[in-house]
């Protein structure tokens, strides 16, 4: 008896100890937690979350797609949202399951009329490196990879040589070397400038062994290939970490195929390092006017601008580094290829440092981020230089040390819920402003002999267009379908009963009528997947 | 029962020697120069064959040749037919994946048939003369051919039995919504007159602007403004069909529209750059197929695609904006090639695709070089020159060709008709048939020549030996062994591609069965210069061995056993030689 209620009384502690733990997360959610998050939101929410396998990786980890919809999710405009596209990134993965758990507890009523297609991790295999035992950067899947094209696979990996659980910089004090200590923090080196009349005195290269003894450090680790260097826009061909084609990888493949099946997506907003939301691109007349186009066209720069202006007084966020895509990016795929309002955004970067009266801020990109992380007291930002032996410079001086992974990318914990929070409201502002296309003006007039003119506006209703100026071209956005049924006795003698209109502007229309003979009634219909579609039963006089 | 068993006697004969029922005696036979005597398998090459009957016939050629060939299915096609290779080779001599090999395929595009015959005759003609033809023999045994007759088969056969134009389906089978409408193929073609072929609609109207050409009925002749015409005239009403989804169009929305031909990974764009582009680089399973074998054989060092129509040897770069890929050393193999082929096909013109026919995003040709450093050509099967062996132009060919050599077999005659939309119309043309593929009795001579071509090329891939092998007493025991390593075809073992971007290995020349104290590339051989490689000296990494060229190296060993040098080349393959 005693020791029931003993056992009872541990197994409550326990159960108190859990969950107090769960709301108290304390640091970012590895794989699985996520993954758990993910199941968990679903099977609270049923009626509106489906959760399905999207692929599994070569690294054995499912990529999950999350759908959130009341009703019929096919046929109303809906966003992607994809995140986990850098290894490094480690917040996207959070912030994706954070605003997907906020628009199903507090923003339900926009799934009425607004469809999210959510992907929060794509690179499982290489964000875990961040809650492993050894953090390091290593951004690919677990694809085996001859990262340096010399025939031999993984031959040269990094090393922690001392044993401090991360991986950072080694420098070797060598006169051929040439980078020398940063004036203003001496624990940042930097290349040394002739111009200046600075002479090098270290060379700096990742931690580990040149295990090949071909004068390269960790040139060919565990690599894989990276999600967001394996898309078709600007592929880097034959570069570390690109793979053998543009869209080789599984999860790459899966989603793309995914997403063109979606006819009714008609944005998407990547949660990774480029950022076209703080700063909106700019239109470069000669890049959009090549055959391969490399500039934002001009009425999406000012579309991008628009919504990057509502983006930062929504989140209240400035300061951001210019991030444009590095070629074979997600996000720069989304746009350039697909056609579809493209928005991206690493949601945080590390604050300016300003100064005040005591502190000077430091210039220098790293030495200024080391001011920032110690005035909000984040400790382990730095890992100081420490000496080691290093088989491959047997007489000369070696120190490990330098920034710690990871922490110049993603806030400080406590920090996420908020930012989830402020990019919520955006995206429900933006839900708010999406293309709808309705009948507006439905009129019918009498003329003589029993034809009936009818006349009609198809009305978009949102702020947004329909199509991106780049949606136009493309043919994964589909036109704008006005249909009119009639029934045997009804025969129309002018208008067609299939339109299809390319494209209507935010808050525009497209006047439409038909003459028809007959009596009783038509049904008539306008939109399409991405832009909704509305239905009238019109009675002819 | 008597009876019965006699039949299953008899057709289980036949079931065991169908091939030497069919077989001619020999001493009916008389050899013909450059053609098998008497094959194992016989097949007629004056027609075309579904993607059923390629297959068929490469099992039997595969079956009858065991030792010669293994014949896979790279992959499966949209409809999931087995896309069948045929990997030809003498398999009793060497690793035959380790061979320089010569990849070959037909009919990317559906309606460009002739690829699968061509493929098939070159299996055929390798398989029936080994042993008997020397330059045959040699071929197989130190090279591997991978043959894929058609990388196209659902539509190959939509081509062949469903109704189509000379010029349709051009893409594979899967479906795509090309007005935009959210509907899917769901206004193709209509075979209104049931010949199975789409030719052409035309209408009685006086305001129409062709008449009847007085001299030959199957004509229609444009009326000019100035024309006196007392002729009835005539209106031309597009391609057979009708209104499918009563949009008010007519075979707006046929199979496809997509271009597997522009769904390669080198320079890929999407449907707004590149018209016919699909999703993403690989996005058709057969073009998948393929890339995922090539990428596996990295020993293919030539390749060669089937296309029709035009008489053409083309090769890269496919779009103007990526001519730098190609440069002067490389371009002047294609040429050697390319020039040769010109001699060997009459009425076929060496060409460069972005100049001389049109600049174009993902094309295979430009994947296989630009990608994989695989000197690659494709040719354009057939053209007008083959009616009558000269170069004159003109409408007239057709119709006189047509008439005097085929006896009117390639056009059906107007007929009328009532359409639904049109009221009484006509319906004519000629067949899908006449145009683009090759007629039948020129096909054989056509499957030669293109064939040939390809074994010159196959010929000039990379061909490397140990060709001389010195050695010198040096002091303290140890001796200098210095290898010349050749290679007496035209190809090096990287093209200038692969170099720049190391898309194969290094080539390793290695020795074996003796210490090496020290291994260098020899760069001048008279003043000694050498270049040492500090890691593992037994095997030395050569960056390229060049065609017609030699690669010097040397290593410093002790002791006094046997060695063998070996070379060990991704594209070159496998030789080696022992030494003392």
């Amino acid at each position: 008896m005693f020791k029931k209620k003993q056992l009872s009384l541990i197994l409550g502690i326990f159960i108190c100890f859990t969950s107090l733990q769960l709301s108290a997360q304390s640091d970012y959610s590895n794989y699985s937690k996520l993954s758990q998050r993910l199941k968990n939101l679903q099977s609270s929410n049923s009626p509106v979350c489906k959760l399905e396998a999207l692929t599994k990786t070569v690294g054995g980890h499912t990529i999950w797609s999350l759908t959130l919809s009341k009703g019929d999710a096919k046929n109303k405009p809906a966003i992607a949202i994809v995140s986990g596209v850098d290894g490094k990134h480690i917040l996207g993965p959070e912030m994706a399951v954070s605003i997907a758990e906020n628009i199903v507890k507090n923003h339900a009523d926009i799934l009425k009329t607004t469809t999210f297609y959510i992907f929060p991790n794509m690179s499982p295999n290489a964000t875990e490196n961040y809650f492993s035992s050894l953090k390091h950067y290593e951004n690919g899947n677990a694809r085996k990879t001859d990262d340096d094209r010399d025939g031999t696979t993984n031959e040269d990996p990094f090393e922690d040589l001392n044993k401090d659980g991360v991986i950072t910089l080694m420098r070797i004090e060598d006169a051929t070397g040439n980078y020398i200590k940063l004036e203003e923090d001496n624990r940042i080196v930097v290349p040394a400038d002739k111009n200046k009349g600075q002479l090098g005195k270290y060379k700096v290269v990742s931690e580990g062994i040149d295990n090949d003894k071909d004068g390269k450090f960790n040139e060919d680790g565990k690599g894989g290939i990276q999600f967001n260097k394996n898309f078709s826009f600007n592929y880097p061909y034959f570069k570390a970490g690109a793979g053998e084609h543009a869209v080789s990888e599984k999860e790459n493949r899966a989603l793309l195929d995914f997403l063109y099946q979606q006819w009714n997506i008609f944005a998407i907003i990547t949660l990774g390092p480029e950022n076209n939301l703080s700063k909106p691109l700019k239109y470069n007349a000669g890049g959009a006017r090549k055959r391969v186009v490399t500039s934002i066209l001009k009425n999406d720069a000012s579309l991008n601008k628009f919504l990057s202006g509502k983006y930062n007084k929504i989140t209240k966020t400035k300061g951001a580094p210019a991030a444009n895509g590095k070629g074979g990016s997600f996000s720069e795929w989304s746009y350039f290829h697909f056609g579809k309002l493209a928005l991206s955004t690493p949601g945080w970067w590390a604050p300016k440092f300003k100064g005040d009266s005591l502190v000077k801020a430091k210039k220098n990109k790293y030495a200024n981020f080391l001011q920032w992380a110690d005035k909000e007291g984040i400790e382990n930002a730095f890992v100081p230089w420490t000496e080691v032996n290093h088989p491959d410079f047997p007489n000369q001086k070696v120190e490990i040390g330098g920034i710690s992974p990871y922490i110049m990318y993603n806030p400080p914990f406590k920090m996420v819920d908020d930012i989830s929070k402020k990019h919520t409201d955006f995206i429900v502002e933006l839900t708010k402003i999406q293309p709808n296309v309705v009948l507006e003006n439905i009129k019918t007039e009498s003329v003589d002999n029993g034809f009936t003119r009818v006349t009609v506006d198809i009305h978009n209703k949102g702020l947004l267009p329909t199509h991106t100026e780049m949606g136009k071209r493309s043919r994964w956005l589909r036109k704008i379908k006005v249909a009119i049924s009639l029934n045997k006795n009804q025969e129309i003698i002018s208008g067609r009963k299939i339109t299809l209109i390319n494209s209507i502007d935010g808050d525009s229309s497209v006047k439409m009528t038909w003459l028809i003979k007959g009596k009783g009634s038509v049904s008539l219909e306008a939109g399409t997947s991405h832009t909704g579609i509305d239905k009238a039963t019109i009675q002819l006089k | 029962m008597k009876i019965y068993r006699y039949t299953i006697q008899s057709l289980l004969l036949l079931f065991i020697f169908p091939l030497a029922i069919n077989a001619q005696q020999g001493k009916e036979i008389f050899k013909a120069t450059g053609s098998p005597e008497n094959p194992k398998v016989q097949v007629v090459f004056n027609r075309y064959y579904t993607s059923e009957g390629l297959a068929a016939i490469s099992k039997k050629i595969a079956d009858a040749h065991p030792n010669l060939v293994r014949r896979q299915s790279i992959g499966k096609s949209t409809e999931g037919r087995d896309i069948w290779m045929m990997a030809v080779t003498n398999y009793k001599k060497g690793d035959a994946d380790r061979k320089p090999g010569f990849y070959v395929d037909g009919n990317i595009h559906s309606n460009e048939i002739q690829g699968g015959e061509i493929c098939t005759y070159t299996a055929w003609y390798l398989t029936e003369n080994y042993g008997k033809n020397d330059y045959i023999t040699q071929m197989l045994d130190e090279r591997i051919f991978y043959i894929v007759p058609t990388i196209n088969p659902d539509a190959r056969n939509d081509y062949m039995l469903e109704g189509n134009t000379a010029h349709s389906p051009r893409a594979g089978m899967i479906a795509l919504d090309d007005d935009r409408d959210g509907l899917f193929d769901e206004d193709g073609y209509d075979d209104l007159d049931g010949d199975g072929s789409i030719t052409r609609m035309r209408r009685k109207s006086p305001h129409g602007n062709m008449i009847i050409d007085p001299k030959d009925p199957r004509r229609m002749i444009q009326v000019g403004s100035d024309d006196v015409v007392t002729a009835e005239r005539y209106e031309f009403l597009g391609g057979e069909g009708i209104d499918n989804d009563n949009d008010g169009r007519i075979n707006e929305d046929t199979h496809g529209y997509y271009d597997p031909n522009r769904d390669w990974g080198w320079k890929w764009q999407p449907d707004y750059i590149q018209r016919g582009a699909y999703k993403y680089p690989f996005s058709a399973p057969e073009t998948r197929a393929v890339a995922d074998f090539v990428l596996k054989h990295p020993n293919i060092a030539g390749a060669q695609s089937y296309h029709n129509s035009g008489g053409m040897i083309l090769r890269g770069p496919g779009a103007k904006e990526d001519l730098s890929t190609y440069n002067r050393q490389d371009i002047r193999i294609y040429d050697a090639i390319g020039k040769k082929g010109e001699e060997m096909l009459p009425g076929y013109r060496y060409l460069t695709v972005y100049k001389d026919l049109y600049s174009v995003f993902g094309g295979e040709l430009d994947w296989f070089y630009g990608s994989r450093g695989i000197y690659t050509f494709t040719n354009e099967i057939f053209s007008r020159f083959a009616y009558y062996k000269n170069s004159k132009r003109g409408q007239d060919v057709q119709y006189n060709f047509d008439k005097d050599l085929q006896f009117y077999d390639g056009f059906t005659p107007w007929k009328k008709f009532k359409h639904p939309t049109y009221g009484e119309i006509e319906i004519g043309g000629f067949k899908k048939n006449f145009g683009r593929a090759t007629p039948g009795f020129m096909l054989e001579e056509e499957a030669h020549r293109n064939m040939a071509f390809t074994f010159y090329h196959a010929f000039h891939m990379p061909h490397l030996s140990v060709a001389e092998i010195k050695v010198k007493k040096l002091k303290g025991g140890l001796k200098e062994v210095t290898a010349i390593i050749k290679n007496d075809r035209l190809m090096p073992t990287h093209a200038s591609q692969d170099l720049k971007y190391k898309i194969t290995r290094p080539d390793f020349i290695s020795i074996s069965g003796v210490k090496v104290i020290a291994g260098m590339i020899v760069t001048n051989e008279d003043f000694n210069f050498t270049t040492e490689q500090k890691v593992n000296p037994s095997k030395i990494k050569v960056a390229n061995i060049r065609g017609n060229n030699v690669v010097k190296v040397r290593w410093i060993v002790k002791g006094n056993s046997k060695f063998t040098v070996t070379v060990d080349s991704e594209k070159g393959g496998i030789v080696s030689k022992q030494g003392q």
